[in-house]
């Protein structure tokens, strides 16, 4: 198991980023699997910070990484609001240009990505989103 | 992220090299904003380098996009993008809302007059 913990902040994104690339490559995924898994992190993290953090700086984001049979479970904490999906709607891809909404789409994008996302909320621990991708999945 | 701007007449041509994420993105936008205030509507860019584009990244073109389409100013257009880089504008359904070229001069050609015109 591997696990760092990075500041919230955007410049913390490329590390995050080049930590889930080592990981997600250590573990034989493909180009294209490790591209899916770099993205659905990055905007987690993204979101951890614009929407549980509220900004910058705000608080700590601690990644921990498990290979599991044919796939890898990423598990992303962060001490920030109560996070809920839910009351993100998910973004009309097709709607034209120029009444597109803008939010959502980094959930849109975890959910497309990733075999499983999963979000959770305890007082204790605060927000766990576990993203778990399997090979040829 | 490395970013390089040539202007030409027509258009100016953007290279960036690296990450476009909620980090660069900004430095991506106060650029495009700096170009359009200069009167640069037609702006294209070079994305051969571009190794990761996130979806704010993305929401910054798509906004510019929208303003200039939406005075019939010009338009942004993307050149020489990686494949993986693509298939993240694909799965936002964005890869509709911008000419795409598999060669910057093509592309160029497009908007005119070509690098010397």
């Amino acid at each position: 198991m591997a696990k760092q913990t990075f500041p919230g902040n955007y410049k913390s994104l490329e590390s995050i980023s080049r930590f889930i690339i080592n990981q997600a490559e250590e573990a034989k995924f493909t180009p294209q699997e490790v591209y899916a898994i770099q993205t659905a992190v990055d905007e987690a993290c993204a979101n951890i910070i614009d929407h549980a953090y509220g900004g910058e700086d705000k608080g700590l984001i601690e990644i921990k990484v498990n290979e599991v049979k044919d796939g890898l479970r990423i598990v992303i904490y962060d001490k920030g609001e109560p996070f809920d999906p839910d009351e993100v709607p998910e973004p009309d891809i097709t709607s034209p240009l120029e009444i597109r909404k803008e939010r959502g789409l980094g959930i849109f994008f975890m959910r497309k990505l990733m075999d499983k996302v999963i979000f959770e909320f305890s007082q204790s621990k605060g927000n766990t989103l576990t993203l778990v991708k399997y090979k040829g999945g | 992220m490395e970013l390089n701007i040539i202007e030409f007449k027509n258009c100016a041509l953007l290279h960036i090299e690296g990450r476009i994420d909620s980090y660069s993105a900004s430095r991506v936008d106060s650029t495009l904003n700096q170009l359009v205030e200069d009167g640069q509507y037609n702006l294209l860019f070079d994305m051969q380098d571009v190794t990761y584009i996130s979806s704010s990244g993305m929401l910054t073109l798509v906004n510019w996009q929208k303003k200039l389409q939406q005075k019939s100013r010009g338009e942004i257009a993307l050149a020489t993008i990686p494949e993986l880089v693509l298939s993240s504008f694909e799965l936002a359904g964005f890869d509709q809302l911008f000419k795409i070229y598999s060669n910057s001069d093509l592309a160029m050609e497009s908007f005119g007059k070509g690098k010397h015109g």
